[in-house]
């Protein structure tokens, strides 16, 4: 059984590349065979976040067109077993993806016994945003403790349980929460909507929260997914969520002390 | 011992039937009024059992009444006219002349309640007249003010998702009901009342078309926007201490009241 997993969120640069390459990373390191798609067709930003610039050839737009196979596009990663990357070309313009040429590839992933395929999502809410989520199993919801964030988190929620396939077919697409970039200090200060708030607004499960942390900064610069960075608070949050999101019991980390009586009352 | 063979047997029924409650006895505007309303559901009305109350009407009303010409366009627009109710002492002869059958007051209405020998003749009326429309004319009583009811009652549309930022949701000629929360800058409406069960946070109109009894019931009062039948509020502009609170919305002289809910 594969699992689509769209990582949305409707704004720009809260940090859904950085969780699509951690994530992805997470699970091929639990021994799951996963395969990450950039769905950022002309910006391209998965492959370098994910150190593989300079080893893609043909990418996902090549696929869809035919002019290469999935095979020859995929990108084995070096460190990581079972973790495979689909760049997305930095050339063509949106229009390139299809619906059926998305499926397609999708399918053939399914079929080449991929367990988990990993949508990282371009922001907005247009034609690239829209095929990341279309075939999507669950969502992981990327938000900051903001309000133009949690908003357009909401937006995305919206669309994706009334315009993916999965709601067209009268099934609920299964929903995760992450908020990244929280910093416990600026929630205290009254700049950051509080934990507590975004689950309340959003009313979708808490799967992580990961902290401000410059080690993400590092991580992307250096092309490791900050997952890999185990000495790291964003690290080890990252690991936190993927445990969780595979069924372990993990307990929520890095977040203000004085929060604690909130997570409990949530998940105790 | 012999069998005898079951001649009939006789029982109460729970029938849907319209009442048509008259509050004009001009048998043109009666007509017109009521061709409107069969033709928003044509289908459902055709030989369709109705009863005529004629509760509201004073007797000088009920005498001025064409009892004939009613029948008349009932049977035309292919109603089956079941009987009449609520009528005075002084319209019984003209009824049964017209071949009207007479019924019991509904209860409810105790100012209009027949006497025992009234109720004596009606019963006769009942069991002698010999037509189409027998089926109707054993059924208890109270029956017919259940009926009643149930035709009023209105359909409605549940939503089991919140609704999210950027969407809109819409029941047309219905009530709303939402299980789960409205985001700020999504929208719900309806024709009729809106029930929200989650928090209510972004726009909501009730009684789209009009409708002023229409109301709004949440579990937790968040919203951006209140409408009822045009007349609406900024939640953030009024004084209620109810934000955040159950509450139910109604409309009352043209203002909207914000109530507790419990
Ligand atoms: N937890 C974090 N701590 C500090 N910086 C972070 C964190 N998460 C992401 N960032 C930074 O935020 C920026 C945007 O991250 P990322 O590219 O993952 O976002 P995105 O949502 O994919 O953006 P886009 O919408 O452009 O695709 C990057 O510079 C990244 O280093
Ligand atoms: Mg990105």
């Amino acid at each position: 059984m594969s699992k689509v997993i769209v990582v949305t969120s409707g704004k720009g640069g809260v940090g859904k590349t950085t969780t699509s390459a951690a994530f992805a990373a997470g699970l091929a390191s639990k021994g799951y065979r996963t395969a990450v798609i950039d769905f950022d067709v002309g910006l391209r930003n998965l492959d370098l976040i994910m150190g593989v610039e300079r080893r893609v050839v043909y990418d996902f737009v090549n696929v869809i067109n035919g002019e290469a196979t999935l095979r020859q596009a995929l990108i084995k990663d070096k460190r990581v077993d079972n973790l495979f990357i689909l760049p997305a070309s930095q050339t063509r313009d949106k229009e390139a993806l299809t619906k059926e040429g998305v499926e397609s590839v999708i399918n053939e992933l399914k079929e080449d016994g991929f367990e988990y395929i990993v949508c990282d999502s371009p922001a907005g809410i247009e034609k690239g945003a829209f095929m990341a989520l279309y075939f999507a199993d669950e969502a992981i919801i990327v938000t900051n403790p903001e309000v133009s964030s949690v908003r357009d988190s909401d937006r995305i929620l919206g669309i994706l349980q009334s315009k993916s396939q999965a709601a067209i077919n009268g099934e609920t697409v299964k929903e995760h929460l992450i908020i990244t970039r929280y910093s416990p200090e600026r929630v205290n200060n009254g700049d950051m909507i509080s934990l507590e708030d975004i689950v309340n607004i959003l009313s979708v499960p808490l799967l992580g929260v990961i902290p401000e942390s410059k080690a993400v900064l590092q991580a992307s610069n250096s092309g490791v997914p900050v997952i890999m960075d185990v000495k790291s608070k964003a690290g080890q949050a990252y690991m936190d969520m993927v445990e969780r999101y595979l069924g372990e019991d993990v307990p929520h980390r890095f977040l203000d002390v004085k929060k604690k009586g909130f997570f409990k009352k949530l998940f105790g | 011992m012999t069998v005898t063979p079951s001649v009939l047997e006789l029982k109460g029924e729970m029938l849907m039937l319209n009442v048509l409650r008259l509050q004009d006895v001009n048998v043109d505007n009666i007509e017109a009024a009521l061709q409107k309303k069969r033709d928003e559901a044509p289908m459902f009305f055709i030989q369709s059992p109705i009863v005529v109350d004629c509760s509201d009407l004073s007797a000088e009303q009920g005498n001025l009444l064409d009892l004939r010409a009613l029948r008349r366009i009932l049977v035309k627009m292919d109603f089956v006219p079941v009987g009449l109710r609520g009528i005075s002492n002084s319209m019984l002869a003209a009824s049964m002349s017209a071949g009207w059958n007479v019924l019991r007051s509904a209860t409810k209405r105790p100012a209009k309640l027949k006497k025992a020998t009234e109720t004596v003749v009606n019963n006769k009326n009942w069991l002698n007249e010999n037509n189409q429309d027998k089926e109707a004319f054993t059924q208890p009583e109270k029956d017919v003010t259940k009926i009643e009811e149930i035709a009023e009652i209105r359909a409605g549309m549940t939503i089991e998702r919140p609704v999210r930022s950027g969407q809109q949701i819409y029941a047309k000629n219905a009530d709303l009901v939402v299980l789960s929360q409205t985001s700020a800058g999504s929208e719900v409406m309806a024709d009729g009342s809106i029930h929200v069960y989650g928090p209510l946070r972004g726009r909501v109109l009730a009684g789209v078309k009009g409708d002023k009894t229409a109301r709004i019931f949440c579990r937790s009062l968040e919203a951006e926007l209140i409408v009822i039948a045009g007349c609406y509020q900024l939640l953030d502009e009024s004084n209620t201490d109810l934000k955040g609170q159950p509450a139910m919305i109604r409309l009352e002289d043209e203002k909207l009241i914000i109530e507790p809910l419990d």
